[in-house]
């Protein structure tokens, strides 16, 4: 009894929306839903705002064009490869920054992916299940620790070993070689673009890895335990089957991480030593275009000196935009990958 | 093609096997011989436990903690999931073949050499003859001989099955397991799939998971029905089909249950 009367009063509903002539109109169950009256102005909120981030997204971006004009006029194009920055003069030129931020950026990656794939393969075929949870807990963590505290370990655990111990043995080392000895010379600061990119290289692991572990999640079952079937090892299965099948997903990976390290600010000026200069010597100090403009804003009063640094600021907004752009191809085609 | 010669020697011996996942126990006391050089059938309905036998024939479970195996389960007389024994030398000896086709992401030719060269360092050309030779065996080289450098992946679903067969029977095994090879497949592709089966017979220890009676019955030399997670009947697949013993596999094999 008690499972038909859910069912009758259903029906009874039913009857009476089709029969509303026979219903006092007062009772009438309503045609139009309560909400119906907020539908308009939730529809209004809900695409203000998304506009609002597509006004503030061109806003930043007019603005920068528009500060920076002065700089390109009076500088042209060459103001991207000019390697003289002396706002005394009011000479200004791009290029120590954006080689800067390049190499910094590169090391990172050098540095950091091999790291991260290394943490992504051990969490994915190699970890006992319980330390798992503790791990990725950890690599999350290393995402939320804030930029300023890794400027600060750099500057006052990092710097001293590198210039304690590291870089005095490999300029000892490397520095004597024909070609690569280049990069390996000079006084060792601790301070300098190869310290730069060793942080920048901890700050981005966590993105790689677990970027690269959700691609390693679209690995079928099955395909694993082929590979394992056939007698692989792990180490076959992780180069052979698995890289190769998340190519483009890990590729996606590394060119986020890659974003990341190329606007990274705090971290790096603490450590780069912010020296407007090209130098072949991974151990000079350099400066980023990040790092040139925290530090250098409060005390620009020229005219020409801010646009020159908002200038900086869009040649940034330029490349990070192109990276993140390929990052999006990469890693829609990877999603979009049939499975096996 | 089920009539058995009783002189079959005896591959693999499953003594009161018990599996466990986590603390669900899957397989309950299994103790079943499968005669070398026939194809012996494994029927059931879902979640009975067959596919779970044929894990722990070449020691998949191995991958995932919480699945652990008690008894014995003897490959000549050697108990293999006892925890001295080299899972990847096992694996050597025991191919296996998935229900979807899991073709390696690499060229056709690889997927072939990629298996042959975890064991053997073989001169170009000889591998190249055993390429031809395994792919001619699982009766696809006529249809890729001109593009063994294209993906593994980029064939038909029938066509990546039987690369994947082919790889199998590639590191010369003494066994092959079989899970479910033709239900993904459309019917011609399945019905090449039946005939590659009975070339391996004559050759291999075949061990087959199917939920296709018709497929079992017409493949294999001997049938083992499992029903939650035991062993109910095994005998030849004529005997099982034709008079079985036991209500229960009557039941099923006539469709009345499962």
């Amino acid at each position: 009894m008690e499972e038909t009367a859910p069912a009758g009063t259903m029906a009874s509903r039913n009857s009476n929306a089709f029969d509303q002539a026979k219903v006092p109109a007062a009772q009438r169950p309503r045609l139009v839903a309560f909400g119906s009256g907020f539908e308009p102005v939730f529809g209004l909120a809900s695409r203000a705002a998304a506009l609002l981030v597509v006004l503030v997204m061109a806003g930043i971006f007019a603005t920068l064009c528009y500060q920076s004009f002065p700089a390109f006029k009076t500088f042209g194009l060459p103001f991207i490869f000019n390697s003289s920055w002396n706002p005394v003069t009011d000479k200004f030129g791009a290029l120590p920054a954006v080689t800067g931020t390049l190499i910094t950026s590169i090391v990172a990656v050098v540095c950091g992916a091999p790291l991260a794939l290394g943490v992504a393969f051990y969490l994915n075929e190699l970890c006992p299940f319980r330390l798992r949870s503790i791990l990725t807990t950890t690599i999350e963590l290393l995402a939320a620790i804030p930029s300023i505290i890794y400027g600060m370990w750099g500057l006052f655990v990092l710097v001293p070993i590198m210039s304690k111990i590291i870089q005095p043995a490999v300029i000892n080392a490397l520095g004597p070689l024909p070609l690569i000895g280049a990069f390996f010379q000079g006084p060792p600061f601790g301070i300098g673009m190869l310290t730069a990119g060793l942080i920048l290289s901890i700050m981005i692991l966590p993105f790689i890895a677990s970027v690269s572990l959700q691609a390693f999640a679209t690995v079928p079952v099955a395909l694993r335990e082929a590979a394992y079937g056939t007698g692989a090892s792990v180490w076959e299965v992780c180069y052979r089957i698995i890289l190769p099948y998340t190519k483009t997903g890990i590729i996606g990976a590394i060119m986020l991480g890659l974003g990341r390290a190329l606007g990274e600010t705090m971290a790096v000026t603490f450590v780069i030593g912010n020296a407007h200069r090209i130098q072949m010597s991974l151990f000079a100090p350099g400066t980023t275009i990040s790092a040139t403009l925290a530090n250098e804003f409060t005390e620009a009063f020229g005219k020409m000196y801010l646009s020159s640094l908002l200038a900086l600021g869009l040649i940034l907004f330029a490349i990070t935009f192109v990276v993140l752009v390929i990052t999006r191809i990469l890693l829609h085609s990877a999603n979009r990958k049939i499975p096996v | 093609m089920n009539d058995n010669s009783p002189e079959t020697k005896i591959k693999v011996s499953v003594k009161q096997l018990n599996f466990f996942y986590n603390d669900t126990l899957a397989l309950k006391d299994i103790s079943l011989d499968f005669p070398d050089r026939s194809v012996t059938a494994l029927i059931g309905p879902s979640g009975c436990g067959k596919s779970t036998l044929l894990r722990v024939l070449n020691r998949m479970y191995d991958l995932y903690p919480g699945q652990r195996a008690e008894g014995r389960v003897e490959v000549d007389g050697e108990n293999i999931i006892s925890p001295g024994v080299t899972v990847s030398a096992l694996r050597a000896k025991i191919g296996m073949v998935f229900q979807r086709p899991t073709p390696f992401p690499m060229s056709i030719y690889d997927n072939i050499a990629f298996p042959v060269r975890l064991y053997r360092r073989l001169p170009r050309q000889q591998m190249d003859e055993l390429v031809e030779e395994v792919l001619s065996k699982a009766a696809l080289w006529n249809e890729v001989k001109d593009k063994l450098n294209r993906s593994g992946l980029s064939l038909s679903g029938g066509q990546q099955q039987r690369l994947c067969i082919a790889r199998t029977i590639a590191i010369k095994p003494e066994i092959v397991l079989l899970d479910e090879p033709a239900s993904a497949l459309d019917p011609i592709s399945m019905g090449q799939i039946d005939e590659l089966i009975e070339e391996l017979r004559h050759e291999y220890c075949v061990i087959m998971v199917t939920h296709n009676l018709q497929q079992a019955s017409r493949v294999s030399d001997y049938t083992a029905f499992l029903y939650l997670g035991e062993l109910i009947e095994f005998d030849t697949t004529n005997a099982i089909f034709t008079s079985p013993k036991i209500k229960r596999t009557e039941d099923y094999i006539t469709g009345r249950f499962g």
